[in-house]
């Protein structure tokens, strides 16, 4: 029973980029004449389950593997027939004349996607190949996460599938092990073998979906990306809504966990956007069918790890952080490292050689293909705003003012005339380091939590009119994340209890809730007093695994772990 | 004991409680819609089943009854180790209320074998009445421990403890027995990788998966069909309420200590007229 078990591929998080990996490679192998074979581990309890994203995606890679994909079915909620970028004031909303906004924004004729819908249907795609292709067995695992990754002579091996291994039985290894996930396990890689020079950045993404009313109008295939309202603190981000068949709607935010206010909310934030009337509007009847959470990574280029791989292992997608802000795309550059790193490994495991100069093409590849490429263009995109605050902290916010009281044309003048020289400057300066045009060499982020002001003044603003019924509290809104959790179970660490103790009282005198506790999606964090002591304590049974807390934790004290057993929350329909 | 003990325990695959499963226009439920799990009460019989074999020896055997797609949870049984299993699936068993669905399994158990110790839930998550266990201890003609919440054996004798109003009850009791675990058990252990990963090579080969997951009908086990099904089941579901939409309010309360938000949620709401001391 103590034999290894190995596989040629292990593939680590059932991702769009492994899923198009293992469809690629049984492409590649089907006429190989050799056996191979391949295993998934997907920590939720089925394929797309712990998987969230807008999302609004360019198709190309998936025509590149499926060119037949409406017809094998891929579930599609729309074509983006009308793609609108605007501005929100507190009651109006501008929308920015196309000329004036990158044309990354545009996204008109992208598909507009239910990303876990998708993810299970590429499971099944891999599996239905699979049986075409004898050469290959394919073994699925869901509910089974990778806890720890094995090393050995200084190569990675494979994974451990047990939170406390005992022996070899609670290994798998692989002779190619491909990271697919979103940095719960790969970070262990990027730490053995110190492959990041500057620090990955993240903003979170809280996402709904709504049914609308019958006699709502059918927005379908209508798209819109927002800046302004409810985000006029000088954070970085945006919101989005996209019109789905069946009277569906796609609601979310993506909120930078770079922002000042330590008690920024991200959930709350969600609520905010949706009482906009614009918003209101289009939900009042309407029904909340999920809500869920993820993380981003927005670093770009300069947050890349340095390599793309190491001995026995390569690093896709998330796990590498190819996610394009300015593009606002993820999905079909994580489905191209699939796409490329089928390869490399088909290659790697033909010539029986899986040493890291055998897998070094992955990275070339990528760095010849459009994912590096775009992402060395707007390297300095997500940079401009963080070097000059008052992008978002001043002339955002004027401009706010300006859409509701006169039009969005006398802000950018007002901004002109309260700025006679400096509005210009930084403008010239930031559109150059946006456009790619300025190059001002590497830079280098700071961990996001420590951007946090304790002491940081909300901007006051009077809220505009909604319907109470479509809003939602954050320990409602857990409920349709559909989390559930199996007894004993604990998976967010927090290092030290007295460190927790000392955050919240000087949070406390601030009249505060510490970052944990305000920026949680899900009601996880809370403050126990016990003998008049006041303790950080958790309901991990709310749990949505975004991994917000351990980022904006000010004292770098928790750590948030995979789960077992297909633990967690249920994003199907997200 | 030199052979070892021979254990059954009895699981069923239902609606997953995540997914919204309809409900048919005559009242039942809509089970082609929703998503499907193993029954949770059942999973601390199978630990219950599990504990006995590793403790005192023996094999365990699952006995299913449902359509084909019920061999998921059969398949998931086999991952957390139990030996082999039975499914009994026949067109004719649909509908079955409590008193067919016990006179079925009755004639399957009968058909795999002579059990030492047979474990149920207590109830389903689908059905809730909790009556199939003891209907079928009865058929048996065996004894029963029902809400059982921790057991030991000695020689042939099974020490049981059993939850009742305001304590708990020690129970002795001669093998063979049925046992419907209380969901005080201890909850079921995470399945291995090594289980997942051998059941994944079975699947993969139907022939051998034959040996170990055996699928039955009425004929086989030599069912009256006229004592199962629809016709075998004298309950009639009258009509079924939907008593509004799941979801709501929820508040958190925080603060010192459990008395005070006790204290806090009873001034806040009008429990305070309900209340004794």
């Amino acid at each position: 029973m103590s034999d290894r078990i190995e596989y040629d591929l292990l593939l680590v998080g059932g991702s769009p980029s492994n899923l198009t990996l293992a469809y690629r490679f049984l492409q590649l192998a089907k006429d190989s004449g050799k056996d191979f074979s391949i295993a998934i581990l997907e920590k939720g309890k089925e394929f797309g389950s712990h998987i969230l994203s807008g999302a609004v995606s360019n198709p190309h890679v998936i025509q590149k593997i499926f060119p037949d994909y409406k017809e094998k079915g891929m579930p599609i909620e729309a074509v983006c027939n009308d793609s609108n970028m605007s501005v929100l004031g507190m009651e109006k909303k501008w929308d920015i004349p196309k000329k004036l906004y990158p044309k990354t924004f545009d996204k008109t004729g992208y598909l507009v996607l239910t990303l876990s819908h998708v993810t299970n249907w590429l499971a099944n795609q891999v599996q239905a190949l699979a049986k075409d292709v004898p050469n290959v067995t394919v073994d699925l695992f869901t509910g089974f996460a990778a806890h720890s990754v094995a090393f050995e002579e200084g190569k990675v091996v494979g994974v451990s599938v047990s939170e406390e291994p005992q022996s070899e039985e609670d290994y798998v290894y692989g002779k190619i092990t491909c990271f697919g996930d979103k940095g719960f396990i790969s970070r262990e890689v990027i730490d053995q073998y110190k492959l990041r020079d500057c620090q990955q950045i993240w903003s979170v993404g809280v996402k709904e979906v709504w049914q609308l009313d019958e006699k709502a109008e059918n927005v379908e295939g209508k798209v819109w990306h927002t800046l302004g309202y409810p985000l006029i603190d000088g954070t970085f981000g945006g919101g989005f809504v996209y019109g789905m068949k069946d009277k569906k709607l796609t609601i979310g935010m993506v909120i930078s966990l770079d922002s000042a206010d330590p008690n920024m909310n991200p959930q709350q934030k969600l609520q905010d956007y949706k009482k906009h009337p614009f918003i209101q509007k289009m939900i009042e009847g309407g029904k909340l069918l999920k809500y869920g959470a993820a993380l981003l990574p927005e670093g770009g280029y300069y947050s890349l790890p340095k390599k793309f791989y190491v001995p026995g292992a390569i690093l896709l997608g998330d796990a590498l952080g190819v996610l394009n802000v300015k593009n606002l795309a993820g999905i079909d550059r994580a489905m191209e490292c699939g796409y490329v790193g089928a390869k490399v490994a088909f290659d790697a495991l033909i010539k029986g050689d899986t040493s890291e100069a055998a897998l070094a093409p992955y990275q070339q590849q990528l760095e010849d293909s459009f994912v590096i490429k775009e992402s060395y263009n707007d390297r300095y995109f997500r940079w401009a705003f963080i070097e000059n605050p008052k992008l978002l902290g001043q002339y955002l916010p004027d401009m706010v003012k300006s859409i509701d009281k006169s039009s969005p044309w006398m802000g950018m003048l007002k901004i002109g005339f309260k700025n006679p020289l400096g509005a210009t400057k930084d403008g010239i300066r930031s559109l150059g380091l946006i456009e790619g045009k300025l190059d001002i060499g590497p830079i280098k982020y700071k961990p996001d939590f420590t951007h946090i002001v304790p002491d940081f003044v909300k901007p006051k603003y009077d809220e505009p009119k909604y319907d109470k019924a479509t809003i939602y509290s954050r320990a409602d809104a857990v409920f349709f994340a559909g989390t559930k959790y199996h007894e004993g179970n604990r998976h967010i660490d927090e290092f030290n209890a007295d460190t927790c103790v000392k955050c919240i009282s000087k949070y406390d005198k601030l009249g505060k809730d510490t970052p944990c506790v305000s920026d949680c999606t899900a009601e996880v964090h809370r403050v126990d007093v016990i003998d008049d002591l006041k303790k950080h304590g958790m309901s991990l049974e709310n749990c949505v695994h975004c991994r917000t807390c351990e980022i904006v934790c000010p004292e770098v004290n928790l750590r948030v772990k995979p789960t077992s057993q297909g633990s967690g929350p249920d994003f199907i329909g997200l | 004991m030199s052979s070892g003990l021979n254990i059954f325990v009895l699981v069923k695959q239902v609606p997953d409680q995540g997914s919204k499963a309809g409900i048919n226009p005559d009242g039942t439920i809509d089970r082609a819609k929703a998503k499907r799990m193993l029954n949770p009460f059942d999973r601390f019989a199978l630990q219950a089943a599990l504990h006995a074999k590793k403790n005192y020896g023996g094999k365990v055997s699952a006995i299913s009854m449902g359509p084909p797609p019920a061999v998921e949870i059969l398949l998931e049984c086999l991952e957390h180790g139990v030996d082999d299993a039975y499914l009994l699936s026949d067109r004719r068993l649909a509908a079955s209320d409590t008193l067919a669905t016990a006179f079925a399994l009755f004639k399957t158990v009968a058909h795999v074998g002579k059990p030492d110790l047979v474990f149920c839930g207590l109830q389903t998550t689908d059905g809730d009445t909790a009556q199939v266990g003891p209907q079928l201890a009865e058929r048996m003609g065996l004894p029963q421990i029902t809400y059982c919440e921790d057991f030991s054996i000695e020689g042939n004798k099974v020490h049981g403890r059993r939850i009742i109003e305001g304590g708990y009850q020690k129970v002795v009791s001669e093998m063979p027995l049925l046992i419907t675990v209380a969901n005080s058990y201890h909850p079921l252990e995470y399945k291995s990788f090594r289980g997942a990963w051998r059941v994944q090579r079975l699947a993969r080969n139907e022939e051998e998966l034959k040996k170990y997951i055996h699928t039955v009908d009425l004929d086989l086990v030599g069912a009256d069909p006229e004592r199962t099904g629809l016709k075998g089941s004298p309950t009639i579901v009258a009509a079924t309420e939907k008593v509004g939409e799941i979801g709501g309010n929820c508040r958190m309360h925080e603060g010192q200590s459990i008395d005070h938000l006790v204290k806090d949620v009873v001034k806040e709401t009008n429990l305070a007229q309900f209340m004794t001391v």
